[in-house]
């Protein structure tokens, strides 16, 4: 947690490889190759489609990977794979907007505060056991973010959780690109620890305009030399390329979104200011504990937030959190993401989504889009995923009882319409892996300065 | 006539009347009683008069006398106050800041000495949070860091000061066994100082109750003697004393499987009186805990199984021991390190969990109230709706295992306690600006 680090967690997992070497042979049996079918319907579920509320007895056709209708039925094929999901439940899969899985702990780059140029694609780890966890919690979609010891950390990559295909596979194809910043007590300690600006919150902000006004000059050495070059200018030196400056003009060009770590109501309102003098928009405020002081003005910006259902006191600038707040800023105007930040709860986001209807009266549907199409919309995927709607990606969830109730479990999950996970199988329920899984890896896993210097 | 006490008004009255509610007669009517002792009561009435309470039963069935307050709890279910068997209430406010943390004096493997009633802040603004959800008793016990790290206390969540909160003092010694504990002497790549590994704790465990039991009969014979002048106190050692004589229970605190059969040939060799806490990592020793017949609490139920166990591993833990006879409490611990402390307020939910993956509900039920109060010597106080037992009471509107349920009214000790906190001040001092 936090600034503590967990060597408990970190020493128990520690030794596992060797059983590991079994799991191979277990769980190859189970390896299912099957084609996913052309056409697959669900009859008579609670359909939870998050755009357009539930549909008691309802039903979905999922045509190759995509819905392809919805409603109290359905025109598909005779020759449709029927599903019979009487007595259960069918929600849009769950997308966590803030995870740091699968990174095997290559979370922070944290020997500077400026880090754009490093990309959390480069530590993935496909065969992490987070991934299968979070899976069978019905998680299908994640948002893997650099940790949050930079002020202007590296750039975010998309999965889709589709648990034992390669690498490749699990990315989420054309997904926007995210880049995360980070302010508060994490920069301040990380660098302050050293004696390294930024040691205060003066210090922080003007590191990020330090960084951009390297960023504009670079932009416009690039914009004299392309106007030469446009004028027949054969003897034009194009200036050196800079991947961190490249990195930072994409953000000042709108073609990153900007993902920032971020706890107190002043705060949201210095990012704010600083995002208009530069010129650049900020997508989401992550943690954002102190979001119910100012959603109104932050509402006007169009920001969201990814936020935690009740998680406080942590640290100090958590000392102010309320478990209300995503609702009373819900309705202050703002989108409102739940997420996980943690190896642990994102094996259960829908039931943070439930303590939504408990604190601050959410409805169902107000609850359910909180972990699917606004996280979604935060990661810039809600045209494809997110929500039950024709024409979207068949990424879906059925359980076994309300999804936002303590007692459910997910029983099968898809993924662009094919079963990744199922309840039902022996052993470990999902159908593609054959191979072995690496222990942890996430935050709170097993790396400890990882994880302590990430922080929430 | 008696006038019926509906819920909005005894939300908006509740700060007033808590003082002067102690000595008062209250009737909760038309409720669903979850009596954990004696099954579910619908449309049942419960009865408090001097902070006990005095009649559970059927409407119709119960004398409510003529004075008592009425509290209209019609669609509501009321159950006994939850009770966590494992928190840090007190020792820590905010997890980050240093100053405002006394989890584990770390200066030494070996603490029984250490009391953690002496650190307790029972004006933590920790307490009221889990307080609204339905807590009403907590065991608090120190970090785990040490083999063995200081004697609990056993809490109310409400009272006047910090003494008429402690029910009990050093009610248990809390002891931890594994990875964690060999961490300080592992330090710096097994160069630090003993003891660095499993060998050497159990070794120094060992010496340490040897020495206690040579201690105690030296101090017995001084004062059989009448001329115990020469005779000079150890408080370390004499802290182990009750512990020897299997008077009080240590909760041993055990991931993984063969630390668990390590620990508890120990715990053997000395007759200890062993709760065993955690064990979440234990799969393959699951009938040999059950052989132990040790209450066990479980805690962290969300912790994460081995990569090579399946993804429900931990989850299942309660419902498989509890079908193997095994005694079960459930903590809100969250795998998360000591901010699990901030989370009590989730304890329902974890016992909820243990449900949806097999543990009958009214063992769900038990692992957070009666359970824990036997296992800490509270069992006839606390726990269950029974006539005599202390009224630690909540009312809420639905399920109280459901993260969707909420909690309108806590009874301690028959005192209806101000339903606020530090979080709701803060929501309703914004929504006012709003």
């Amino acid at each position: 947690m936090d600034s503590l680090p967990t060597p408990r967690r970190a020493l128990r997992t520690a030794g596992c490889a060797i059983p590991m070497l079994l799991c191979s042979v277990i769980a190859g049996a189970q390896t299912s190759s099957s084609a996913p079918p052309q056409d697959l319907v669900f009859k008579n579920a609670t359909v939870m489609t998050a755009s357009h509320g539930t549909i008691e007895h309802g039903s979905v056709w999922v045509h190759t990977g995509k819905i392809a209708g919805v409603g109290e039925s359905v025109n598909a094929p005779s020759s449709a794979q029927v599903v019979d999901a009487s007595g259960m439940w069918l929600t849009p899969g769950i997308i966590d907007p803030h995870s740091h899985s699968a990174l095997d702990g290559d979370v922070n780059e944290a020997t500077s505060p400026v880090t754009p140029s490093m990309h959390m694609i480069d530590a993935f780890d496909n065969r992490s056991a987070d991934l299968y966890r979070a899976l069978a919690g019905g998680v299908t979609t994640e948002l893997l973010l650099h940790g949050s010891a930079n002020m202007i950390g590296g750039q975010a990559v998309v999965i889709k959780n589709k648990f034992g295909l390669d690498r490749d596979a699990m990315l989420f194809p054309n997904a926007p690109g995210s880049i995360k910043f980070a302010s508060g007590e994490n920069p301040k300690r990380v660098y302050g620890s050293r004696d390294q600006l930024p040691s205060t919150r003066m210090g922080n902000f003007e590191v990020m305009r330090m960084a951009f006004e390297d960023a504009k000059h670079y932009m416009a050495e690039w914009d004299a030399y392309d106007a030469k070059v446009k004028k027949g200018d054969k003897d034009a030196v194009a200036p050196k390329r800079d991947l961190k400056l490249e990195a930072l003009a994409d953000v000042l060009r709108g073609k990153l979104y900007v993902q920032i770590h971020c706890y107190r109501a002043d705060e949201f309102l210095t990012e704010e200011a600083i995002a208009k003098e530069y010129g650049y928009k900020i997508r989401a405020f992550h943690h954002a504990l102190e979001m119910y002081k100012v959603g109104d003005k932050i509402a006007a910006d169009g920001t969201a937030i990814a936020t935690f259902a009740d998680w406080w006191g942590f640290k100090d600038e958590a000392r102010d959190a309320i478990p209300w707040n995503a609702v009373l800023s819900m309705r202050e105007g703002v989108k409102v993401a739940l997420k996980s930040d943690s190896d642990d709860h994102i094996r259960r986001l829908n039931q943070e989504a439930g303590k939504m209807v408990h604190y601050g009266g959410a409805t169902e549907d107000e609850a359910i889009r909180m972990i699917t199409l606004n996280p979604a919309w935060i990661i810039g995927v809600d045209d494809r995923t997110g929500s039950i709607d024709v024409g979207k990606d068949a990424d879906l969830v059925l359980w076994n009882h309300d999804p936002l109730s303590t007692y459910a479990r997910a029983q099968k999950v898809y993924i662009d319409g094919e079963l990744f996970f199922d309840a039902a199988l022996p052993g470990w329920g999902t159908t593609h892996f054959s191979g072995v899984m690496h222990d942890g890896g996430g935050f709170g896993s097993d790396d400890e300065i990882g994880s302590a210097e990430d922080g929430r | 006539m008696r006038k019926p006490f509906v819920f909005v008004a005894l939300l908006t009255a509740s700060l007033a009347l808590h003082a002067a509610d102690a000595s008062k007669t209250i009737a909760i009517e038309g409720g669903k009683l979850l009596t954990v002792s004696h099954g579910t009561i619908e449309n049942g009435v419960l009865v408090i008069a001097d902070g006990k309470i005095a009649a559970v039963g059927k409407a119709g069935e119960v004398k409510v006398p003529g004075d008592a307050q009425i509290v209209d709890a019609k669609g509501m279910t009321v159950y006994p106050g939850l009770i966590d068997p494992e928190t840090n209430f007190g020792l820590t406010e905010i997890s980050a800041d240093q100053m405002t943390n006394d989890l584990v004096e770390r200066s030494d493997e070996i603490m029984p000495h250490m009391h953690v009633y002496d650190a307790f802040h029972s004006e933590t603004e920790l307490i009221p949070v889990a307080r609204l959800n339905g807590v009403t008793n907590a065991v608090v016990a120190p970090a785990s860091e040490d083999s063995i790290s200081g004697q609990d206390i056993f809490i109310q969540l409400y009272g006047k000061d910090r003494d008429d909160m402690i029910m009990g003092r050093d009610v248990a010694l809390a002891m931890n066994y594994g990875a964690e504990q060999r961490r300080r002497g592992g330090r710096g790549g097994g160069f630090g100082t003993y003891p660095s590994t499993r060998m050497g704790l159990v070794t120094q465990l060992r010496q340490s109750f040897f020495d206690a039991q040579d201690y105690m009969a030296k101090r017995d014979a001084a004062a059989n003697k009448k001329d115990d002048k020469g005779f000079k106190r150890d408080l370390k050692l004499e802290a182990l004393i009750p512990y020897l004589k299997g008077e009080k229970p240590v909760v041993i605190g055990v991931y993984e499987g063969y630390d668990v059969e390590v620990i508890m040939g120990m715990a053997k060799e000395f007759h200890l009186k062993v709760i065993l806490n955690h064990v979440t990592q234990s799969q393959e020793v699951l009938d040999k805990i059950a052989s132990y017949k040790v209450p066990v609490i479980i805690g962290s139920i969300y912790d994460a199984p081995r990569a090579d166990e399946r993804f429900d591993a931990v989850y299942t833990l309660p419902a498989e021991l509890a079908k193997r006879g095994v005694k079960v409490a459930i903590s809100s611990a969250d795998g998360e390190g000591p901010v699990s402390s901030h989370s009590v307020r989730n304890l329902p939910y974890a016992a909820g969990f243990a449900v949806a993956y097999g543990l009958p509900y009214d063992e769900g039920l038990k692992a957070i109230t009666q359970n824990v109060a036997d296992m800490f010597g509270f069992g006839d106080k606390l726990g269950s709706l029974d006539v005599g037992k202390m009224a630690n009471v909540v009312i809420a509107n639905g399920d109280p295992l459901d993260v969707r349920t909420d909690v309108k009214q806590v009874y301690i000790q028959g005192v209806a306690v101000p339903m606020v906190d530090r979080q709701t001040r803060l929501r309703d001092e914004y929504k006012a600006k709003q």
